[in-house]
Parts: structure tokens; sequence; C-alpha cells
């Protein structure tokens, strides 16, 4: 179907997925970060360790795997 | 008291640091009579020496100090720093490469250099500047009272420890001011860099063996309060609030603006800003040190020896000092030591460039090049003995608090810098309204959340439980700078039909 669109309506719907993608990238994050009973828990527990602490140090790396796909994406550009 | 080995680690490595600070005049050579030679490096800064020198900015006395200090005093609550830290760079993904961008094309050395041409406002720009400044100062003492904590410790049980204390930090700073003022911010990338390997290892070699020596974690935590184990049901506003009014508020400090346009290239600041959550993880490592302390028998002992109130900030050195051997603490113990002063020389070096290009300048509009800089250095010198005079006359458990303070106000700059660089539906004049009544409005809830007394929170009892200050004055002051942009327009439309 999408042959028959002008090739600028395309571009169109590129860039817009593209800008989704982006924002998701780092709204989901955040909200993980901001809504704090999704980590106000004690277990499981890791090395002794709360649910609480070990979550939020983990999630300090899942961040970094979101933000440098933000950037690497930015970086290339359609 | 300490044995020598501490000692001699602690003195041989301090003047390692002192050597890089002023090697770093050569280091990258460039004119160092220019402002954004000397306080930018040039705009050279690749991906890895940003990565380090906005790393500089966050493992700061604030890191080492504030963090684990509230975490042993209150529990779980000052673990938001973690959470910060992920969403502050999520801020600065966004909006610091465009802040970036702009500032290489029009020459922009500050935020208020921004808005002053964005918005056409003298007077706005001098009040972000003056807000700058104002902001930084207690953050500096808060980077001198993390000194002063190592320094407390390493000469617990000596005679004239206090004399003695007082003269080493004065040394320290006659150093930091020499060689800030020939290196500039060459000199604070490379001390950086010296200071970041030295607290990784640290925090590296804790978190293993300290857990393994205390028989895990679960042990610290059961001598510890049980409300520490998870967030108290009632405190979760304020672990939100607290999470976001500080990543709203870490970006707009003079220094990291600082840090962002020393970066080469947009894509290269995109690059470590992306990789600096990572950074966060020696920080939860440092903030469990806060729990980690009640596993260690002697140095809960030994802190037990001070009053309450000055114990926080001594957590992390005592731990060090009781967990690990003489020698490695003496490593250990300088990382944090420069980890307060590497941030200092930048922070001042910030204020400086402030002061003089956007209210010196402003009344004295034809400065030379030579004047300008030379004004710069002496004023970065003078700040850093403010602050140090600052905490000389203040008690150390008040600095912490006026911090606190620090970010209630430094947050206000938001609306005009930052909404700035996207819309242009802002107005001047219900920016500095937003600004003032913002400014006004925090001070007066921090004295009221605080009964008018000395500042220990900076939470305001409401009906949807404990919300951080900032992020209150800050609601008002979006709420009348865009309301009152809106009114302006509208204002404006008519007269222009009218005419």
């Amino acid at each position: 179907m999408l042959i028959f669109l002008p090739p600028s309506f395309k571009m169109d719907m590129h860039s817009k997925a593209r800008y989704v993608i982006l924002a998701l990238l780092v709204l989901i994050p955040s909200f993980v970060n901001l809504w704090v009973p999704i980590y106000n828990r004690d277990s499981p527990e890791l090395f002794g360790l709360p649910f609480f602490y070990w979550f939020q140090t983990f999630w300090l790396v899942a961040c970094t795997g979101f933000y440098f796909a933000y950037a690497k994406l930015v970086e290339k550009k359609p | 008291m300490i044995g020598s080995d501490v000692v001699i680690v602690f003195v041989s490595l301090f003047i390692v640091f002192i050597g890089l600070g002023f090697y770093g005049k050569y280091w990258r050579r460039g004119d160092l009579n220019h402002v954004h030679e000397w306080s930018l490096a040039g705009r050279k800064l690749g991906t890895t020496l940003v990565f380090f020198l906005i790393g500089a900015d966050l493992y700061t006395a604030y890191s080492f100090v504030a963090i684990p200090s509230g975490v042993f005093a209150k529990g779980s609550l000052y673990f938001f720093a973690i959470p910060y830290v992920m969403l502050t760079f999520a801020v600065a993904l966004v909006t610091m490469p465009k802040f970036w961008t702009l500032s290489r094309e029009k020459g922009y050395i500050t935020a208020s250099d921004f808005v002053k041409d964005k918005f056409n406002s003298r007077t706005l720009a001098i009040m972000i500047a003056i807000t700058g400044i104002v902001a930084e100062l207690p953050y500096i003492a808060l980077q001198i009272v993390g000194m002063q904590s190592v320094l407390t410790v390493m000469l617990a049980g000596y005679t004239n420890s206090q004399m003695v204390q007082e003269i080493s930090l004065l040394i320290a700073f006659v150093i930091l001011a020499a060689f800030t003022y020939t290196s500039g911010l060459r000199g604070a990338t490379l001390t950086a860099i010296f200071k970041d390997v030295l607290v990784w290892v640290t925090v590296i070699v804790v978190i293993i063996a300290v857990p393994i020596s205390i028989g895990g974690f679960g042990n610290a935590f059961k001598a510890a309060n049980s409300s520490y184990v998870t967030l108290p049901e009632n405190l979760v506003p304020a672990y939100a609030t607290l999470i976001l009014g500080s990543a709203l508020a870490l970006y707009l400090y003079p220094h990291a603006i600082n840090g962002v346009l020393s970066a080469q290239s947009a894509q290269k600041l995109r690059n470590s800003t992306a990789l600096l959550p990572l950074y966060g993880i020696g920080l939860a490592v440092l903030a469990l040190m806060g729990i980690l302390v009640y596993g260690v028998p002697d140095a809960m002992k030994f802190l037990s020896g001070f009053p309450e109130s000055s114990r926080g900030i001594l957590v992390v050195p005592s731990l060090i000092l009781y967990s690990l051997p003489g020698w490695f603490s003496g490593v250990a113990l300088l990382g944090i030591f420069v980890g307060g002063l590497v941030p200092a020389a930048i922070m001042a070096m910030a204020q400086a460039n402030l002061l003089t290009r956007n209210i010196i300048k402003e009344i004295k509009p034809n400065l030379s090049d030579k004047s300008e800089i030379k004004i710069t250095k002496v004023s970065s010198t003078v700040f850093k003995f403010v602050a140090l005079g600052f905490v000389f006359s203040v008690p150390a458990t008040y600095a912490i608090s006026l911090q606190l303070l620090g970010g209630i106000l430094i947050v206000q700059i938001l609306p005009a810098v930052l909404f700035g660089l996207y819309t242009k539906s802002l107005r001047k004049m219900p920016l500095i309204i937003g600004l003032l009544v913002g400014i006004i409005s925090g001070i007066l809830m921090v004295e009221t959340a605080n009964s008018f007394g000395p500042l220990t929170s900076s939470l305001l009892k409401t009906m949807f439980g404990p919300i951080y200050i900032a992020v209150i004055s800050l609601g008002i002051n979006l709420a009348i700078s865009f309301g009152g942009s809106a009114i302006q327009k509208k204002i404006d439309s008519r007269k222009q039909v009218v005419d």
C-alpha cells in the first residue's frame, strides 16, 4: 500500500515513528523512576539487599541502555 | 588514632594531585588569556573527558557526605539520590545538546548569556546570574564540609586537632586556588580523572570487602532500624518529588552548564550523558555505606564519641578507616578529600564567569578581554575563600541544610533557561515576576516547614503528604511565567487591533 503514497508522506511516517521511539526511550525509564510503588518492596532480596535497594541500582544499568539507544538513534539522521 | 601508613599514602597522593593540577596548563595547550579557553578548556573535550568532568560534578561531597549521612540518620528516603541521578540525565539528554548547539553558534558561556539574548532583558539575565552565584555558594561549602569530615576522622585523638584541621584546609585551598588560577578548567579536568580513579577503586573495594566481613548486607539491615528496609508508605510523595525536583535542578547549576559547554560536539555530549547513569552505581554504594556502617561495631563505637548531629557526615570516612587496611584507607580518604576539592574548583570557576560576564560587564560594557579574564580568575579565588570562611563560621550540619535551600533557589531559573530553549510564548516580565515569587515562596515554605528554626527539612506537609518544596515553588513560578505571558500576549494583540 505504501508505494502508492507520495514519497514525502512515507518520510513523514518514518520520522513520526522515530519520534515516538525517541520519546519512549526517555519516558519509560523516567516513569519507572518516578512511580515509586513499582519498586518499594523488600523481597526478593539479592545478597541480603532488599528489593528496594538492588532494583534501583540495577535500573541504573538499564537506564544507560535506554539512553545510549536514544543517543545513537539521534545520531543516525533519517 | 590512625597509623602513619594512612598519613604517608594520603600525603604522597596529594602531592601527585597537586602536580596534575599545575600540569593542566600545558595539557592541550590553548591561549589561556581567553575566557572560553580558561573556563571551558577551549570547548574541546571529547566523550570520555566530558564523562569524567560532569561525573566530577556528581561525585561531590553531596555523594560522600550529604547522602550517606541522610541514609544513616533517616534511612531509605535518602536513597532518592539514585533515581534522581537517572532522571537528571534524561532531562540533560534531551535539553543540553540543544543548549550546546545554540551556545556554540552564538558564543554563550553561561545560561545568563542565553537568557539575555533570547528575552532581550538585562534585568532577567542579571537576576539569573545572581541566583546562580548564590545557589552555588552553599554547594561549595558542602564540599568543604566533606573535606573537613575526612580530616576530623584522621585527626581524632590528637591534641590541637581543630587547629591542625583548619590549617590543613587553608593550605589545601591555597594550592587549589593557585592551580585553578594558572590552569583553569584543564587543571580541574585532569585532577577530576585522578580523583575518579581513586573513588572508583574505593567504591569497588568497599562493596566487596565490607559485606563479606560483616556477614552480608542482611546483618547491617538487622542492626539498623527496621524502617530502613523499604520506604515507609507516607514518604512516597516525598521520595517522588525529591527525585523530580533535584533532577530538574542539577543541570541548572552554573558548574553543570560549564561542564556541558566544554564538550567538543553535541553528539559527544549526548554520548557521555547517556553513559553517566553508570556513575550512579558508585553513588548507590556510597549511600549504602550509611546502612553498612551499622554492621561494623568499631566504626559505630568511634562515631558514638561525637555529638549525634555530626555523626552522619563522618559515616563514610570512619567506615573506611575501620574496615579497610591502613594504607588503603589512605587512598580512599584522599579520594574523598579531593572529591570535595575538585568540584569546589569547578563551581567557583562557574560563579566567577557569571559575575564577570553577566554582572560586571553589564555595568561596565567596555571591559577589555584582558581585564575580563583577570577579574574572572581573581573572583574565582575570592569565591573559594568566601565559602571557606562560611564553613569556619557555621556548624557543618547547618551547611548541609543550606545546600537544600540552594536547590530550591536554582530550580527557579528553569522556566527561562529550559523552556526558553523550546517555546516562543514566554515574555520577560512574567519570567521576572515568576522567578522572584518562586524564590520568595520557596524560602517562606522552608521557613514554615522548619518552624522558623534551624533548617533541617526541605519537605512541606501538604494534603498529599510531604512534598519537596522546590517542586511546589517551581509550580507557582511556571504558572506565573506561562499564565502571565499568555495574558500579556492577549493584551498586546488587542492593542494592535486598536492601533
